[in-house]
């Protein structure tokens, strides 16, 4: 195999599994073919060709089954990840409702919706409690003090209501899904210590009462404009929806903070808002032709 | 044809490369190339992605699978609906020529 043939075949990568088992070698083929002799970097035309290729490939095996109930899963999916990872810092301290958080979390990724429902119902009941101030199932040291990730005791800058409110769009979207086994790529969980690391101060002015680190910014803000490419790519609901269902658990943070609020979590709030409405009109748009 | 056409400049010469008959990926892109004179040298990833959606819009379709070197290789065959639309793009464009080539022939020879 020479140089250029394995740089190639990483590239082809950016296809999905199926894909290149299917069409890899044809492809491969006309790639060396085209190659001129010598040649041991793929040129720069043919890279960005098989990377946007590649993604519009895995936008197009994704859009697949249902749009509205896999908007769902995906909306669900991304609000659990921000659940869990909520929990994931204070390990030392609640071992037993971290692993089942990510057990919870594990059960939806892999499509186990009714396993998955006690699991949400429990854990999301004890960190609303933890969130009152209460007690619930058993003795807890209120506040909870971190181990890693950050340095604020559990659920000190946000509220019950908003904390119940994460667990209950899960808890009850979950019978909706159940039936047909939605799955989401393990990725979802490599993104679990980048959403609870407390990250880089960002928020210069109310940001010690409703504190939003940079990388879950920067990862929400590229994930959901992903999502509004992809619904331009397929013309397909469900990327918006997964959106949206996570822009209604920040906003009902906010709202717990509306007084505090300053510029530049509205900014935020608002550049989230616009990139979810664009997502969701990008399917509906003026179809120019049959090809378009 | 860039903006403002109904067709992409690549998808037009695509289809037009199919209407002398099933083709493989490799002698499209040489065909593209010849028809456009050089000026449309598509990448591999963007031809196979454009082939894919047309396939999937019904304009072209596998006409057989031959294995070489071990290695599959699919025939594209344009469709009645396709050769339609490429016509239709054909004429539209030459319709829209006209209103210009008309006027400087006719500057020219009056």
């Amino acid at each position: 195999m020479t140089v250029l043939e394995r740089r190639y075949r990483w590239l082809l990568r950016c296809y999905p599994r199926a894909y290149r088992t299917a069409h890899g070698g044809e492809l491969l083929d006309l790639l060396l073919d085209s190659a001129g002799p010598g040649r041991r970097v793929p040129e720069a035309r043919e890279v960005v060709g098989l990377v946007s290729g590649g993604l519009q490939a895995r936008v197009h095996e994704l859009a697949r089954g249902n749009p509205w109930r896999d908007g769902l899963h995906l909306g669900i999916t991304a609000i659990m990840v921000v659940n869990t990872a909520a929990l994931l810092p204070y390990l030392g301290s609640l071992p037993i409702w971290v692993v089942v958080s990510l057990a919870a979390l594990l059960a939806i990724v892999r499509g186990r919706t009714l396993l998955a429902l006690p699991l949400v119902v429990v854990t999301g009941a004890k960190a609303t409690a933890i969130a009152a101030g209460a007690q619930l199932f058993e003795l807890t040291l209120i506040p909870v003090y971190p181990d890693f990730l950050t340095g604020r005791p559990l659920h000190s800058t946000t509220g019950p209501l908003a904390v119940a409110a994460g667990y209950a769009l899960v808890a009850a979207s979950l019978p909706i899904l159940r039936g047909v086994r939605h799955t989401r790529s393990a990725w979802w969980l490599a993104a679990l210590p980048l959403v609870a690391w407390a990250g880089p101060e960002w928020i210069s002015e109310g940001g010690e009462i409703f504190p939003l680190s940079l990388n879950r910014l920067v990862l929400a803000a590229a994930l959901i404009t992903l999502g509004a490419w992809a619904g331009h790519v397929s013309r397909d609901p469900r990327w918006a929806l997964g959106s949206a269902l996570y822009l209604l658990v920040l906003s009902t943070e906010m709202a717990q903070h509306l007084d505090f609020l300053s510029r530049q979590h509205l900014a935020y709030w608002g550049l989230l808002t616009f990139v979810t409405v664009a997502s969701a009109a990008l399917p509906y748009r003026y179809r120019r032709h049959p090809l378009d | 044809m860039s903006r403002g056409s109904s067709v992409s400049e690549q998808t037009y010469f695509v289809l037009a490369a199919l209407l002398d008959g099933p083709l493989h990926g490799h002698a499209i892109l040489k065909r593209v190339a010849e028809l456009s004179q050089g000026r449309i040298i598509l990448a591999v990833g963007t031809l196979y992605g454009a082939l894919d959606r047309l396939a999937g819009s019904g304009v072209i379709v596998v006409e057989r699978e031959e294995v070489v070197n071990g290695r599959k290789r699919r025939y594209f065959r344009i469709t009645e609906e396709g050769s339609g639309l490429v016509q239709a793009e054909a004429k539209r464009m030459q319709e829209a020529a006209s209103v210009v080539t008309r006027r400087t022939l006719g500057a020219t020879f009056s």
